[in-house]
């Protein structure tokens, strides 16, 4: 079930109705109900394969707990190994046999590989690391395993951020799940408001957005340099709108449920530095790969030369997650290269997150964004062909002429979402208008119902992220 | 705290009525423009319309050296100089889309004395039941119904209506190739389309040298794919024309069913007898399905010949304007009956 469809618009309110009025030793029941029909809204047999993942991790995590030293380490290489095995399954297996073939033809060799023809279960690579961490936390000691085994499949299955994350930890989600929520006023007003500032940024930012690239992207060679340039930014605001406008609508269902999780986002774009840009960047994922790759790796406790390889296997692997195509390695690459370089010239890149804005700031903050933008290219095309179009086309000798009059309502937008960036700054929408007198902040919600209702994209567009 | 939910949720109410307002006064138009323009044409039209042309690409398409750029209705109007003639046209068009138009005719103002609803029998095939261009029509509908227009706007975001890909349409349509049994009242080898094409496509014509004849196999199997179906009472399309009679029949509007004209010489000497008893049975099925009182089925299947089609090459009703102004004729002549006194001799 998509957030931005009339389903959920009918399906929340009655997850609500029934939640509240049930008793809360009874509402795990629904939520696993509730969670299980919305993701079955998509292709109702995988859910099989979330079940699986439940019965594994449920079953490894408790033999973890209860076993020695390296009996310990077998159930969780088990467990981590399913896992990975199913995610490699589904999503690896096609990009595996091409590569192969690939190598077999270098070597003149003929491999015709059969490869699968299924569509990708929707949000696998989120539900299989959030499962993984928690047998990973179990293993280290941190985290007890949980015996109920409905509390544990509500916290892989939980629907507001089943598919596309925030990708969770137990410790939080699992305990939230847990708690007895009462029946609170605010967390109405700020799952609202959540949901509401969420679909504003799906739907009426990001999708006005996507015609536009979607366009460019697919012929560029019918748009000037300046049209690809345009396509190039567009997008950048386009797959934040939609990631962060998703994980905005999570946060608030949520909350309407009394369940707080955590931010995705915080103003990426206002990053002065690529290192910052992943902390404020789909942050549950940043801090997943630090946590459970990069600190197992050495962390900084190692050579420069070693952190320095390091920090390309995290974000190889980071790209690989994204999607099985060489051209999200790449993407991931230049992000680790960028990140390297940036400690290396330590110096002329240093900045304080609290330090007033200056111009100087702004510099960086306009340079992060211009090595993000171009890095998404990588990201956004199909393949390596279609980056090299891209990039070629940019530097298209075919003068400059007057934008594209197409071009100014996508823009409008972008000048919409940075300025809510600006203001939202280390903060997030429902708390900034908690703190605005009524009369303003009905204004406000006047100002996103009519951009919602009235001004949304009319086209199709599932959100970017469901197809990891 | 339920009265403080009760009281936002009436505050909220409130403000979506009043930005229901703004957008009627700002974006609706171009919205409706954007999405159903010939809905907003007929509401722009009613009052100053009598007959109402709802048309498709026969209707505004012309020839290259065509001596006279005129469409049918405008030909037809010329036999009814005091009447006003309104076309309204779309491409691709079926009874599915009239239908729907209907719903903008507003019953308070004046109503219209007659609606010619233009057809052809491609449309009732299923290549155009699951046609993509469906998507487009949904969301004419939904900007349409009888909700407020920013909550229309609203569900046109959302996606909500049968919304169904583009592979999705086409799934549904090879299925129905596949599936649906062809009657014939005589023997014939191929019991589905599916099997007709394949048979077609294997060697249906054969050059002097016996080599393919590629191109005419490609278009048999068009013809094929087009025509060969039975009408009947499950078609989508005939229960779309079902309730447009009902609708006319209740509102005392006269309808006419205006039967567009194919290529039957092509058909036949492409494809074979067997597909001309096809399309010759389906506009029986029509004619005897709808001509009563207040419908009348125009039947110019047969009225234009081969060579007055603009398209030698495809299966479209596309005429030259001899062919144009013939079947406007032949629609002048029929609308005589109940429209005598406006009646003029044009040519």
């Amino acid at each position: 079930m998509l957030f931005n469809s009339l389903h959920f618009l009918f399906f929340l309110p009655i997850v609500l109705l029934l939640y509240y009025a049930l008793l809360p030793k009874y509402r795990w029941i629904l939520i696993f109900i509730s969670s299980c029909y919305f993701y079955m809204a998509f292709v109702p047999k995988y859910i099989l394969i979330l079940f699986l993942i439940i019965i594994v991790d449920y079953f490894s995590a408790i033999a973890i707990e209860s076993s020695e030293n390296s009996k310990k380490k077998i159930w969780l290489v088990l467990s981590l190994l399913s896992n990975i095995l199913l995610l490699g399954f589904f999503k690896y297996f096609n990009f595996f046999n091409d590569n192969l073939q690939q190598v077999f033809t270098l070597f003149g060799k003929d491999f015709h590989p059969v490869n699968l023809n299924i569509i990708l279960p929707i949000g696998l690579s989120f539900h299989t690391f959030q499962s993984m961490s928690y047998t990973i936390e179990v293993y280290k000691g941190k985290q007890k395993a949980e015996r109920h085994i409905g509390y544990f499949a509500n916290y892989v299955l939980f629907f507001p951020q089943m598919v596309a994350g925030p990708i969770e930890r137990y410790e939080r989600l699992g305990e939230e799940l847990k708690k007895v929520h009462k029946t609170v006023y605010s967390n109405f007003s700020e799952g609202f408001r959540l949901i509401l500032f969420g679909l504003f940024i799906k739907m009426t930012i990001a999708d006005n957005i996507a015609p536009f690239v979607n366009k460019v992207y697919d012929a560029p060679q019918n748009f000037s340099s300046q049209e690809i340039l345009a396509a190039i930014i567009l997008f950048s605001f386009q797959i934040y709108a939609d990631f962060y406008g998703y994980s905005t609508i999570a946060v608030g269902s949520a909350k309407l449920l009394g369940i707080s999780i955590m931010d995705n986002f915080k103003t990426p774009y206002l990053s002065k530095s690529i290192s910052e840009f992943w902390s404020r960047w789909h942050i549950s994922l940043s801090t997943w790969f630090r946590d459970y790759l990069y600190i197992p790796l050495g962390g900084n406790k190692v050579t420069l030369a070693k952190w320095s390889l390091n920090i390309m296997i995290v974000f190889m692997v980071s790209g690989l997650w994204h999607g099985a195509n060489w051209t999200f390695v790449l993407w991931g690459a230049l992000h680790g290269l960028v990140f390297i370089l940036e400690k290396y010239f330590s110096k002329l890149f240093s900045f304080n997150v609290n330090e007033k804005w200056s111009l100087m700031n702004v510099v960086l903050v306009f340079k992060t964004f211009i090595i993000t933008s171009f890095i998404w290219i990588f990201f956004r095309a199909k393949d390596f062909d279609n980056a090299k179009q891209i990039i070629k086309g940019l530097f298209k000798p075919d003068g400059w002429s007057l934008p594209n009059t197409q071009l100014l309502y996508p823009f409008l937008f972008v000048l919409l979402i940075i300025l809510s960036d600006v203001l939202l700054y280390n903060s997030r929408i429902d708390f900034k208008l908690s703190r605005v007198k009524p009369f303003y902040r009905w204004f406000v919600y006047g100002i996103l119902l009519f951009a919602l209702f009235a001004l949304s994209g009319t086209n199709k567009f599932s959100f970017i992220y469901f197809q990891f | 705290m339920l009265k403080k939910i009760g009281y936002k949720l009436i505050l909220l109410c409130a403000t979506l009525f009043a930005l229901n307002g703004i957008y009627n006064f700002t974006l609706f138009e171009k919205d409706a423009k954007e999405f159903a323009k010939e809905d907003l044409a007929i509401r722009n039209t009613q009052d100053s319309t009598d007959i109402y042309y709802f048309g498709e690409s026969s209707n505004i398409t012309y020839a290259n050296d065509d001596s006279l750029l005129n469409s049918i209705s405008e030909f037809c109007g010329y036999f009814y100089p005091s009447l006003k003639i309104t076309n309204i046209n779309k491409f691709a068009t079926h009874a599915g889309v009239y239908r729907h138009w209907l719903s903008a005719i507003s019953l308070k103002s004046k109503k219209p004395k007659a609606i010619i609803v233009t057809l052809n029998l491609r449309s009732f095939d299923a290549a155009w039941i699951h046609s993509k261009l469906e998507t487009q029509l949904q969301q004419a509908l939904v900007l349409t119904q009888p909700y407020p227009n920013l909550v229309n706007r609203f569900l046109l975001s959302l996606q909500a209506f049968d919304n169904k890909t583009d592979e999705q349409r086409e799934k549904e349509m090879l299925s129905d190739w596949e599936n649906t049994q062809l009657k014939f009242p005589f023997k014939f080898q191929y019991a589905t389309v599916k099997q007709w094409d394949n048979g077609m496509a294997n060697g249906g014509h054969l050059l002097a040298d016996g080599t393919w004849d590629v191109k005419k196999i490609e278009l048999a199997c068009h013809f094929i794919k087009g025509f060969a179906f039975n009408l009947n009472e499950e078609n989508p399309r005939i229960k779309d024309f079902d309730y447009i009679a009902d609708w006319c029949n209740k509102n005392k509007v006269n309808l006419y069913l205006n039967l567009m004209a194919e290529n039957i010489n092509f058909a036949d000497s492409l494809v074979g007898k067997e597909l001309v008893f096809l399309i010759r049975q389906n506009r029986d099925y029509l004619v005897n399905r709808y001509n009563n009182n207040y419908c009348e089925v125009i039947d110019n299947l047969e009225v234009v010949s081969g060579h007055e089609f603009i398209d030698q090459t495809w299966t479209t009703e596309h005429y030259k304007y001899k062919a144009r102004m013939k079947i406007a004729k032949n629609l002048a002549n029929n609308l005589k009956q109940k429209f005598k006194k406006e009646y003029y001799k044009a040519y």
